[in-house]
């Protein structure tokens, strides 16, 4: 089956997120991470939506991705600053209180 | 039953009740018990006079429940009561005697905090004690028994803060627990052999009781064994050898509580039993010996022991064990009305005694029991006390005229009229040895009980220079009206009681008297026979008086003075003595010691084992894991988004591989083929073993196959399921197998 290059992008797209939230300690770059493997999610919805047309159930969802994705966003900022004003510093290692 | 109501009353409510209220209602319903019981006895007497022989008045509530015997028979358990000669006679002395004892605690007791408590337990014990001689048959008779018993252990340790005091009541409780159990298997044994559990049955058919039985390979008749059951309870209950050791513990209780309890009534309850199955006790020989054997060695130890005793209510502890040997001595001698005449004289007298120690303690303000040589001169400042303390004291050592004296007399009589007459050799040497022995403890009770009462009450006071900073003291006043009033009661009756129990023939004189006592009870007790013998009644006279000469003469030239003599030589004898044989020091290391090292090694076995390995291993397991699975808390962001990463890897493989598995299932000649249902799946069926498949694409996961479609031998199906992302996966099964497993997954 020949794969869609949008769907490969997508793909890499979505790897690249992981990595970046996984491996990253700034707090602000894993806010962008999830950013990043939210839009990938979308480019994939759109890709398949292309590959199967008669409907536009992909780009319907993307829309709701999108709006889910501004929401998700504003709480995670909101969450950075408030972890900013304890801590002075965005460092999500030090984010351990609730180690056992 | 008043007492009982008295009982529930100031139980309930006295403690904040008035003390006037609890004295009116807890003296009072003993006083109307007594009144009650002196009419009923007047109707009995009445009823005697007209004629009638064994005249009783029976009161029958219900029937509480009935025992099912594997023959067939039922035993009815009834709530009934009898009053006859013999518990006539019994519920005079509790309801009377007890009745003056309340009085007397009202001054006794007037300055304690759980005065209300006291009242209550002690009414409750008169309750229960009414029970017991009123009941008409054994279960009922056993409930008073275990209610004297509680009562006992309430009110032993009645100031139970005091760790001693309740390790006393402890102590009665257990011991006399353990005669329990021989009362329960004779009542049994009884019930079973006779068909009922009325009294009034069982002696009447009491020569059944002559059926032999082997046991361990001795023949032995039922009576023996129920008797010797039966006498078990009454050395438990009654204070006999081997179980005697709780009577002078109960001492830590209140004098009120010693002079009722142990003096007068419960400890009598074990002759009371005997004598009320007097037939079933004579039909065994055996028993009767063991029984005359046990309450002369009980009489003689206890005597021993009271010898060298500093203590004054321990003294009159010891006594009245002793006092107790010589009833079931005269019981074994078949002398049964001789036996509760002496429980008659003796409630009187020692009961007298013990209000009288009361009313000494509470004279010098001492705790617990006083130390007779720390006592002294007291006769000039107790006059009261002193003159019935007297009278109580010529009785018990058998002075002639004295109440005891006459019922002492009866008792040997019977022991010397078996000696002489008696049918068997064996029986002759038991009766012998049984005459010695009460003889010397008559002796020693006299010496005794004279010592006491010099020391006390003659010289002068020695209670100021005590050693210790527990001096007693400085001036001891005569005691209040409440008790004083008792005092006077008991000291007349111990000097009177014995008229009504004169011997009928005067010894060496030979004139015959009337014997009120004897005759009065003989339709009810069993009676050995006739006591005409001369040289018996001699005997028995001489040696009572002989006795009591010896003892009273070797007390009065050693303590005359009134001064402590201690006679330590041999010096071995004496320490073994005044430690009581050692006796309880021999049940510690046998009895009790064994039982509290294995209960401690069970409680160790218990804890590492049944705790160990229902409880902390369990813990033990789900703590390990539990910390082994924490570490995937800790508490770093990025760890728990690897982990949401390994999840969301595993639903989307579960959602992309197809499961494929085939059910057989065989209704006669078809086969029904499912498989599992998906979303998207589609299904491929081969159906006759061939490695083609049979059909093409469908949706349905179910398939229907006609037996001519598949071969006949294997039977083996396979299918293939497809899902949306066109990834396969293939199973196999046959009708044999339920579930066939998923194999096989290609794109």
């Amino acid at each position: 089956m020949s794969v869609d290059a949008n769907l490969v992008l997508g793909t890499v797209l979505f790897c690249i997120g992981i990595v970046g939230f996984v491996s990253r300690r700034n707090l602000l770059v894993q806010l962008m991470s999830i950013e990043i493997m939210l839009n990938a999610v979308n480019v994939i919805f759109v890709a398949f939506n292309r590959a199967h047309l008669g409907s536009f159930d992909g780009q319907v969802f993307a829309f709701f991705v999108i709006a889910i994705a501004a929401a998700e966003a504003a709480v995670g900022l909101a969450l950075l600053i408030a972890f900013y004003r304890l801590y002075h510093h965005v460092e999500s290692d030090e984010a351990k209180l609730l180690e056992k | 039953m008043f007492p009982l109501l008295g009982a529930i009353i100031n139980g309930f409510f006295g403690a904040k009740a008035d003390k006037r209220l609890i004295t009116a209602v807890g003296v009072g319903t003993v006083a109307i018990s007594f009144v009650l019981a002196v009419v009923a006895f007047c109707g009995l007497y009445v009823a005697r006079a007209q004629g009638e022989e064994n005249v009783r008045f029976v009161f029958h509530v219900y029937q509480w429940f009935s025992l099912q015997l594997p023959q067939g028979t039922v035993l009815p358990v009834n709530i009934r009561f009898s009053m006859d000669a013999l518990s006539g006679l019994m519920a005079l002395v509790v309801t009377g005697i007890g009745g003056l004892i309340h009085l007397y605690s009202v001054g006794y007791m007037h300055e304690d905090p759980s005065y209300s408590r006291f009242f209550a337990y002690l009414n409750l014990f008169t309750a229960s004690m009414l029970i017991l001689i009123l009941a008409s048959n054994l279960p009922l008779m056993f409930v008073g028994w275990e209610g004297v018993g509680l009562c006992s252990y309430l009110l032993i340790g009645f100031w139970f803060e005091n760790p001693a005091y309740a390790a006393a009541g402890r102590k009665a409780f257990v011991v006399n627990r353990i005669g329990d159990f021989g009362v329960l298997l004779g009542m049994l044994i009884l019930a079973g052999a006779t068909g009922s559990f009325e009294f009034a049955q069982i002696n009447a058919q009491a020569s059944v009781l002559n059926a032999q039985f082997m046991f361990a390979g001795l023949s032995m008749s039922l009576a023996t064994a129920a008797c010797l059951f039966l006498f078990l309870g009454c050395a438990g209950k009654s204070a006999q050898l081997p179980l005697y050791v709780w009577l002078p513990d109960a001492m830590a209780g209140p004098t009120p509580v010693s002079a009722l309890i142990h003096a007068a009534t419960m400890v009598t309850a074990g002759v009371y039993l005997c004598c009320r199955l007097s037939p079933v006790f004579a039909m065994s020989e055996v028993a009767m010996a063991t029984i005359a054997i046990v309450g002369t060695l009980t009489a003689l130890l206890a005597a021993s022991i009271a010898l060298v005793q500093n203590e004054l209510k321990k003294i009159l502890a010891y006594s009245t064990v002793s006092q107790l040997g010589f009833m079931f001595a005269a019981v074994g001698m078949g002398a049964f009305a001789a036996g509760f005449f002496h429980v008659f004289t003796h409630a009187f007298f020692k009961a007298c005694l013990f209000l009288g120690a009361g009313s000494v303690m509470h004279a010098v303000h001492a705790h617990g029991d006083a130390d007779v040589r720390k006592l002294g001169g007291l006769k000039s400042v107790l006059p009261i006390t002193w003159l019935t303390f007297l009278v109580s004291c010529l009785a018990i050592a058998g002075v002639p005229m004295f109440s005891g004296f006459f019922s002492k007399d009866e008792i040997l009589l019977g022991a010397t009229s078996n000696a002489l007459h008696a049918h068997s050799a064996e029986m002759r040497a038991i009766a012998w040895f049984v005459f010695g022995g009460l003889t010397l403890s008559a002796t020693m009770t006299a010496f005794y009980m004279f010592r006491l009462y010099f020391l006390t009450f003659h010289g002068s006071y020695r209670g100021h220079t005590a050693g210790d900073d527990h001096g007693y003291a400085e001036h001891p006043h005569e005691a209040p009206a409440s008790m004083a009033f008792p005092l006077w009661v008991l000291g007349f009756g111990a000097l009177a009681a014995g008229y009504l129990g004169l011997p009928h023939i005067v010894p060496f004189v030979g004139t015959h008297l009337p014997n009120w006592w004897g005759h009065w009870l003989a339709p009810v007790v069993y009676s050995h026979g006739s006591h005409d013998a001369m040289d018996a009644i001699n005997l028995a006279a001489a040696a009572g008086i002989g006795a009591m000469l010896v003892g009273i003469s070797i007390a009065a030239v050693m303590y005359r003075s009134g001064q402590p003599r201690p006679v330590e030589h041999p010096r071995a004898l004496y320490r073994l003595l005044l430690d009581k044989w050692r006796v309880d020091e021999l049940y510690q290391t046998i009895i009790v010691s064994p039982i509290k090292a294995t209960a401690l090694a069970v409680g160790r076995a218990d804890f590492t084992f049944v705790d160990g390995l229902l409880t902390r291993l369990p813990a033990w397991k789900v703590r390990t894991f539990g910390s082994w699975l924490v570490r995937m808390q800790n508490g770093v962001v990025q760890w728990y988004g690897v982990v949401f990463l390994f999840g969301v890897v595993a639903i989307v493989s579960w959602i992309t591989v197809p499961h494929a598995s085939i059910e057989v299932q065989r209704f006669g000649a078809r086969y029904v083929l499912k498989a599992e249902p998906g979303y998207g799946y589609q299904y491929r069926w081969d159906f006759n073993g061939d490695g083609e498949f049979d059909t093409t694409w469908q949706t349905s996961p179910t398939r229907i196959v006609g037996r001519e479609e598949s071969t006949a031998e294997s039977a083996e199906f396979t299918v293939e399921v497809k899902n949306a992302f066109g990834i396969r996966a293939q199973a196999r099964g046959s009708a044999e197998t339920k579930v066939a497993s998923a194999a096989g997954v290609h794109p």
